[in-house]
């Protein structure tokens, strides 16, 4: 009776290990991602006790939505254009610091410290730098001959000033990706190119480049799921203005939820038709850069 | 290139590195420089760089005075509070449940894997809604355990995901040798996995408590009394309480919420770089 006792208990080990994790995990992940989907079916609101299905009408309705239209524009402008930035500018820094140039420790430390702030704080800090009166930007660009236009209150350089905020915030964390990749590399190819006469350029293109293209996959997959979802630096640096400029789909979502109208059904349809577009955007990554580098 | 002509190229490529360091952190000297200063120079043009004379008022007024918003010095309480309780749960959970994932042959093992790591795709915005949905039904609005628990459920399959990694590289003959004494799956886990995992367990931890301590759209909308405020959403509704021109109690809020982040930074700076290093590697 007894080992077969035990044996039973032992079958049972791993699911008790695994259990509490998995209830947190279906709880508050599995059963609000199914039940947002059944949600965008309904005319559920909130305060309302009994939501009633509605079939396609939330997303019918997008359809006509035209601040919808709009915040998902600004949404898709804003990732791509916040994507060279986001791969060139962390890239440069990682290359440069992979040169064994010293005191690399600080260097990195410095370009990645913004990054441990909250987007609060970065906002903050951004819309204090850019204020068209009293902000210190303003006044070196002037004293450069520069125009000073309100950058944030102009429709033409809001989203550029979003896209700088952000580019600031997050190019540490990328530049360690990038650095962790760069090491991987095996010296010796850089060695062997050099005795076959390839100068820096040459193998930059030739080996570093096509040696990445892991790593870029992960950047770009990571910033595109990140920047489809945009909204703190947009709350605080504009709130979505001038007009709609910069309203973002989440921040619509958000305004659709929980500021004026309270329609989570509208909400959550907004929701996933988001997150479908941000699942066609990464398998075409996925697509693209997919594949094996040999050498 | 010659040694010589090669070693200058390094001092020019590290000053220039330098510069731009120093550049990229500007904007954080500015905040902190501002918080110091008297609220008639803070609008003084040309910028001064250097706050003289120095006052710490804006620092009372936002830690201390209630008069115009929430204050931060509860809000950072609130932080706090939110932020280890998330990374208690995180990694008890997580530790835990890598373990079998890890070391174990069981049934549903690659399913359930596969689960976790396919959710790390699943943009949160997509649970926004319904999780305020569930939270309200369970009365949990406005409260620590409303925000602590979705906040180390947004965590946990990442965490499972970095400690299944390092777990596997931990040798078999380890937990033999203590089988054979007489040590079952909890005392191997305890005595011999956490011990040796101390490195990747304090990323993890660190990963957690900055995801839970800076997150703005959740506790933005999980909280409607200003008792109960983070410090994220605090600050955010400090700009609105203050007029556009006193940016000094914004920016002492602003470098105060910075703070704890930076004193682990500079504690653990290399193991925070290498936490995100193995995350993103193995992915």
């Amino acid at each position: 009776m007894r080992p077969r006792r035990a044996r039973r208990r032992s079958a049972l080990t791993p699911y008790l290990f695994l259990a509490p994790g998995l209830v947190l995990f279906a709880a508050f992940r599995v059963y609000p991602l199914l039940e947002g989907l059944w949600l965008s079916f309904t005319n559920a609101r909130l305060g309302r006790a009994q939501q009633t299905f509605v079939g396609v009408a939330n997303y019918s309705r997008l359809l006509d939505d035209t601040r919808f239209h709009a915040s998902l524009l600004n949404t898709a402008y804003y990732t791509i254009a916040s994507t060279l930035p986001i791969l060139a500018v962390p890239l440069v820094l990682a290359i440069a610091l992979n040169r064994g140039v010293a005191m690399r420790t600080f260097l990195r430390g410095a370009f990645f410290f913004p990054f441990t702030l909250s987007v609060v704080t970065v906002g903050l800090t951004w819309l204090w730098l850019l204020d068209p009166v009293i902000g210190p930007s303003t006044y070196y660009l002037r004293a450069l001959g520069v125009p000073v236009r309100s950058w944030l209150a102009d429709p033409a350089t809001a989203m550029w000033g979003i896209i700088l905020t952000s580019v600031w915030w997050v190019t540490g964390y990328y530049l360690v990706i990038y650095l962790a990749g760069l090491q991987d590399i095996p010296r010796e190819l850089y060695e062997a190119a050099a005795l076959d006469g390839a100068g820096g350029w040459r193998s930059f293109w030739g080996i570093t480049l096509p040696l990445l293209r892991p790593v870029f996959l992960f950047v770009l997959v990571t910033h595109i799921i990140g920047s489809f979802q945009i909204f703190g630096q947009v709350f605080i640096l504009t709130n979505g203005g001038p007009g709609d400029a910069t309203r973002t789909v989440v921040q619509h979502l958000y305004e659709t939820a929980f500021q004026n109208f309270f329609h989570f059904g509208s909400a959550t349809a907004m929701a996933w038709v988001l997150f479908l577009v941000i699942l066609a955007f990464s398998l075409v990554q996925f697509r693209l850069l997919r594949g094996h580098t040999q050498y | 290139m010659s040694p010589t002509s090669s070693r200058v190229g390094y001092a020019i490529l590290t000053a220039l590195m330098v510069a731009l360091a120093v550049a990229w952190l500007l904007p954080v000297v500015w905040v902190v420089v501002t918080s110091l200063k008297l609220t008639e120079n803070i609008v003084r043009v040309p910028p001064e760089w250097i706050p003289w004379p120095a006052t710490l008022e804006h620092y009372g007024e936002v830690l201390f005075s209630s008069s115009r918003t929430a204050r931060i010095g509860r809000a950072f309480l609130n932080s706090a509070v939110v932020s280890l309780g998330s990374v208690a749960i995180v990694l008890l959970t997580s530790a835990m449940a890598a373990y079998p994932l890890a070391r174990m042959r069981f049934g549903g093992r690659g399913p359930v894997f596969g689960l976790l790591v396919g959710s790390l795709m699943i943009p949160n915005a997509v649970i926004l809604v319904p999780q305020y949905v569930l939270v309200q039904r369970l009365g949990w609005l406005s409260t620590y355990q409303g925000l602590i628990v979705p906040e180390a459920a947004m965590t946990f399959a990442f965490g499972v995901f970095l400690l299944r990694q390092f777990f596997l590289t931990i040798p078999a003959e380890l937990e033999d040798a203590a089988r054979i004494d007489g040590a079952g799956p909890w005392q191997i886990f305890t005595r011999i996995l956490l011990p040796l995992s101390q490195p990747v367990l304090s990323a993890l931890a660190i990963f957690a408590f900055r995801s839970a301590w800076n997150d703005f759209l959740w506790p933005l909308i999980a909280v409607n009394k200003p008792d109960m405020f983070p410090l994220p959403v605090a600050l955010a509704l400090l700009r609105g309480a203050y007029a556009a021109e006193s940016y000094g109690p914004i920016m002492a809020g602003a470098a105060l919420s910075a703070l704890p982040l930076l004193i682990v930074f500079l504690v653990a700076n290399r193991r925070i770089v290498e936490g995100v290093r193995v995350s993103a590697l193995k992915g």
